[in-house]
């Protein structure tokens, strides 16, 4: 019965897999060839402006309009942010930026680390629990961390996707959709992202409260680090999180926090003073996204197909004794110290009605 | 011959009425219920929520009383029922679950669950799929008149011993009395110093009564068992003595189930209103405290609390009378955390108790009521229903806290009287 | 050619199944009837029935603290959809062009913005829960997920639409919309009716005895 679960949940699990993977794929793998594109496009018309600028004779005039050498402001009557600014150089550059750095080497740094989980798997496959599952289940996470991670991973997908979408849908889906058919996909992309995006502060903010116990570095993680994280072989001793997770707590809560901010002043535009702040904003999110995405592949990679009896501590909350033992050994100790909270688990597979245990009447799960 | 399954699935069929259609729609799955249930919070084990205890109908409905269900059954697309359907129930609804309605009270879309749950019962009854204790409870309480054997020979021998060793009279056949007590069979072999204390009461408030000899049996095993023709049966001949001994008032005894089904489901069962009145003994204590016929003196010092018989408080509205009756004489009644309406139960409730089988589930969820009991520190514990009485003994045995004594709440009362 | 369709006979059809669905769904329900009660009440039915619909709405304090993400998730969603569906700008205008001939005051963008973060938000909280918790995993059927991503679907397309910058987000919008209103009468988003006359039925039965559901 119980192993016809699990081979039932494991088919289940190598399907939604499948439907990631190829979804990442069918993204991310067709915009590498624009990218390059767009990066050559935009070498060839910066070499065209330096021969430009040498050549004209109201060159003063020009550059101080063009903002060449320094900032300059003109008198107006308009008053208002930047009036004063008849070419606002800034935004070039931002543009610039744009199309010829943030568009091509995050293309290159997501098809990168996709194609280096791929080789990984290709070579090592799925790290099986070493031993096989004993059918001990130790409780690993509450109902409410659960939640809260995927609530945040949703809104997170969402935000991806229709922000990839933005950046790269002019290489990829004009082609496809033609301009008008972009325009209207842009637009609902746009709406979604601006919509949503609020919604991923709260998800930060409550993946840092729920998940902050027992993600703080300490000295055994530079052993972690030194080994790998025994991604080469070799056994690596971890308490409740390893080195590896500890890591993309702090880069969630980070770069969710640079998303949430930078995002929050591109929304409210209209009160942001300058145009500077926006473009610096913009470079921000789009790194952040970029790097986030990235990673996230890794993460997603680990708790599924890479390693076996991982994504269990995120569906019904506890995971094999063998799984922590080999991958968790100081918190697996810690765990069968304490039995109670062992044998609620393993006779509940898990509820996580309450962390350690079955809940008891009027204690609150807490929100 | 029909199979158990046809014969199931037949009776769940007409089960289904105005409510059942009310209620199955408005089902979101939310899961509250559970949240409300002792067998599920103790046990931990999801398949005891209350609403998925209604299964077995909630199937039958959507096949044949729904648009989509019924055109899904015709192009042969929906899941047929079969006899596991109704098997794997067995356990889920008889031994995990004592009819408590605390569900009920909490489904936030107002589904009365219990009301759901004892039509689930029809059907499992008529399939045959009922524990073998409370099949053997029926057929004694049909065939002997109890569920626990007893016959007219002992209670009348239980009468007469109690009138020689406690010096009182208990009259028995007395037509034309006002009262007619009512018994529960544990009342007879366990619990004798109730009827000892009737006799004390109605002396004292100087009103008559009887027992009837010829059906002295309140409870009624075709309810808990999901029988309705039982059910009948039973309690026709509860209207029946009722009726040739003329009396006006018959007394629900302290039974929980009793009470509501003689009281509340009974005329719905028999299809008629009876001709005369059904009280609990609790509410006819309270009346008779309130016209001033009965008077208590002394005073109950050591820390005590009541525990509501869910049949009584729940599903019975008798949540004042029990409270007015102890502060009388009790100075030092505690409540528990969660009382009245919002009880929780014994876990024996519902046919439970007859049901041998579901005994370390019910001595499991028992865990609820002892740390209630653990939080309050008692010395006494007070109820009004002898199936809770003899649960509440039992689980506190189990649990060596035996210094906490349990006693009847009417027994109590007649110790207090002027 | 789907824009006409979707904006013609797809839309009246819809609303006839939706609003004859209904109907018919509260006819079946009272055509059954139920019996009259023959026990002697203790109390009227009548203010049980009234008090069970009040008091529905808000969760017992005894399971109050078991049920809270249920509870706040759930009213998040619910208000929050209400709110949208009433008074959104584009809503309004379109109830009073379609079906009602009159309008009334329409929230302004930024609150519409908000109101639809607090739905989304208790939505798919409301459904990852669902999913997660053991209970929910257990007695969730097809009916009721089908029934959480129509809803997302149709608020998702909604707002996809929030430019109104072209016809073919808005049609996409309204086609989800008649999908539900067809799905609606047929599944268990009939709660958003039933649960009146379930309160009031189990209200009364417990009310005639004394006990305030």
């Amino acid at each position: 019965m119980a192993a016809e679960n699990r081979h039932n949940s494991g088919r289940v699990r190598k399907i939604v897999l499948f439907c990631v993977f190829s979804l990442l794929v069918v993204v991310t793998v067709p915009l590498i060839p624009y990218a390059i594109d767009a990066y050559a496009v935009a070498g060839k018309q910066a070499s065209v402006e330096k021969v430009a600028a040498l050549e004209n004779p109201a060159i003063n005039l020009w550059n101080d309009v063009r903002q060449r050498n320094e900032r300059t402001q003109g008198l107006t009557q308009v008053q208002g942010v930047d009036s004063g600014v008849l070419i606002n150089k800034a935004g070039e550059d931002w543009r610039r930026f744009r199309v010829e750095q943030l568009v091509p080497y995050g293309a290159w740094f997501m098809g990168g680390i996709l194609g280096a989980i791929v080789l990984y798997y290709l070579l090592k496959g799925t790290q099986m629990m070493p031993g096989g599952p004993t059918g001990v289940r130790i409780p690993r996470t509450t109902l409410n961390q659960r939640t809260a991670h995927w609530f945040t991973a949703g809104v997170f997908w969402l935000l991806a996707v229709t922000g990839l979408i933005l950046l790269y849908g002019r290489f990829v889906l004009i082609p496809i959709l033609g301009s008008e058919g972009f325009a209207v996909t842009a637009s609902a992309c746009k709406e979604m992202h601006n919509l949503f995006g609020p919604l991923f502060i709260l998800a930060v903010v409550a993946m840092f409260v729920l998940f902050i116990k027992g993600n703080m570095y300490n000295l055994g993680d530079l052993k972690w680090f030194a080994k790998g994280g025994g991604m080469f072989g070799g056994h690596v001793s971890a308490g409740r999180f390893n080195a590896g997770e500890k890591t993309w707590f702090w880069l969630v809560i980070m770069f969710g926090s640079a998303l949430c901010v930078s995002g929050l002043l591109l929304v409210l535009a209209a009160l942001v003073p300058g145009r500077e702040v926006l473009s610096l904003a913009h470079m921000f999110h789009g790194i952040s996204a970029v790097l986030l995405i990235a990673v996230s592949f890794g993460h997603i990679y680990l708790g599924t197909v890479g390693v076996e009896g991982t994504l269990d501590s995120m569906t019904t909350g506890s995971v094999d004794a063998a799984w922590a033992k080999a991958h968790h050994d100081q918190w697996y100790a810690e765990m069968m110290n304490d039995s109670a909270a062992v044998e609620a688990a393993d006779q509940e597979q898990g509820s996580g009605l309450v962390e350690g245990g079955v809940a008891k009447p009027g204690q609150a799960p807490g929100v | 011959m029909s199979t158990p399954l046809e014969r199931g699935v037949e009776t769940l069929k007409a089960q289904v009425d105005a409510r059942v259609e009310a209620y199955f729609s408005s089902c979101t799955g939310c899961g509250v219920c559970a949240e409300a249930c002792l067998f599920y919070l103790e046990s931990g084990d999801p398949r005891y929520t209350p609403i998925y205890k209604t299964e077995p109908l909630r199937k039958v409905w959507k096949n044949d009383h729904t648009l989509l269900g019924k055109l899904s059954s015709s192009i042969g697309l929906s899941e047929p029922m079969t006899e596991s359907d109704l098997s794997d129930w067995e356990e889920l609804v008889y031994d995990g679950c004592s009819m408590c309605s605390r569900c009920s009270m909490v489904c936030p879309v107002g589904i009365d669950i219990a009301y759901l749950i004892r039509k689930v019962k029809e059907g499992l009854a008529a399939a045959g799929f009922v524990p073998e204790g409370l099949q053997m409870a029926g057929e004694r309480a049909l065939e002997l008149g109890s569920p626990m054997g007893l016959t007219e020979k002992s209670l009348r021998n239980a009468i007469s011993g109690l009138e020689k060793e406690a010096g009182v009279k208990i009259p028995i056949d007395v037509e034309g009395a006002e009262y007619l007590c009512m018994l529960s069979s544990a009342e007879i072999v366990m619990y004798s110093e109730y009827i000892t204390a009737l006799s004390k009461i109605f002396s004292a408030a100087d009103i008559t009564w009887t027992l009837s000899s010829k059906y002295f049996e309140a409870t009624n095993t075709g309810v808990q068992k999901g029988d309705s023709g039982l059910a009948v049966q039973l309690l026709e001949r509860m209207v029946k003595v009722a009726t040739e001994l003329k009396v006006k008032t018959v007394i629900s005894p302290e039974c929980g189930h009793a009470y509501t089904t003689f009281r509340w489901d009974g005329p719905n069962i028999l299809g008629r209103e009876y001709p005369f009145k059904v009280m609990h003994i609790l509410e006819l204590l309270d009346q008779l405290r309130a016209d001033g016929k009965l008077k208590t003196s002394g005073s109950f010092d050591e820390r005590l609390t009541y525990h509501d018989p869910c049949n009584i408080s729940r599903r019975g509205g008798v949540l004042a009378q029990p409270r007015q009756l102890l502060n009388q004489f009790a100075t030092n009644f505690v409540e528990m955390d969660e009382c009245g309406e919002m009880n929780w139960c014994c876990g024996g409730g519902g046919g439970v108790s007859s049901n041998e089988r579901a005994e370390p589930l019910r001595l499991k969820v028992f865990n609820i009521k002892k740390r209630q009991l653990d939080a309050l520190n008692v010395s006494t514990l007070v109820t009004s229903c002898s199936n809770c009485r003899t649960m509440l003994e039992e689980g506190l045995e189990h649990n060596e806290m035996e210094n906490i004594e349990v006693i009847g709440l009417t027994e109590l009362l007649a110790d207090h009287l002027e | 050619m789907f824009e006409q369709l979707v904006d013609g006979i797809l839309w009246d059809i819809a609303l006839v199944i939706f609003f004859v669905g209904i109907l018919w769904r509260i006819i079946d329900v009272l055509r059954r009837g139920t019996r009259r009660d023959l026990s002697v009440p203790r109390n009227s039915g009548v203010p049980g029935a009234i008090m069970a619909n009040i008091r529905g709405f808000f969760p017992r304090r005894e399971i109050a603290p078991r049920v809270r993400m249920k509870v706040i998730a759930g009213y998040m969603f619910h208000l929050g959809l209400l709110i949208l569906l009433f008074f959104a700008a584009p809503h309004v205008k379109f109830i009073a062009e379609h079906i009602t001939g009159f309008s009334w005051a329409a929230m302004p963008y930024w609150a519409f913005i908000v109101t639809a973060q607090v739905a989304f938000a208790g939505l798919i909280l409301l459904w990852i829960h669902r999913l997660l918790h053991p209970v929910t995993r257990l007695i969730s059927r097809r009916d009721d997920h089908v029934g959480a991503i129509l809803v997302f679907l149709v608020m998702l397309t909604g707002c996809m639409a929030l430019a109104e910058i072209s016809s073919e987000l808005r049609v996409f919008h309204r086609f989800t919309v008649e999908l539900l209103m067809i799905y609606f009468p047929f599944s268990a988003l009939m709660h958003a009716i039933m649960f009146v006359p379930s309160r009031a039925y189990s209200g009364a039965t417990f009310g005639r005895r004394g006990v305030n559901l």
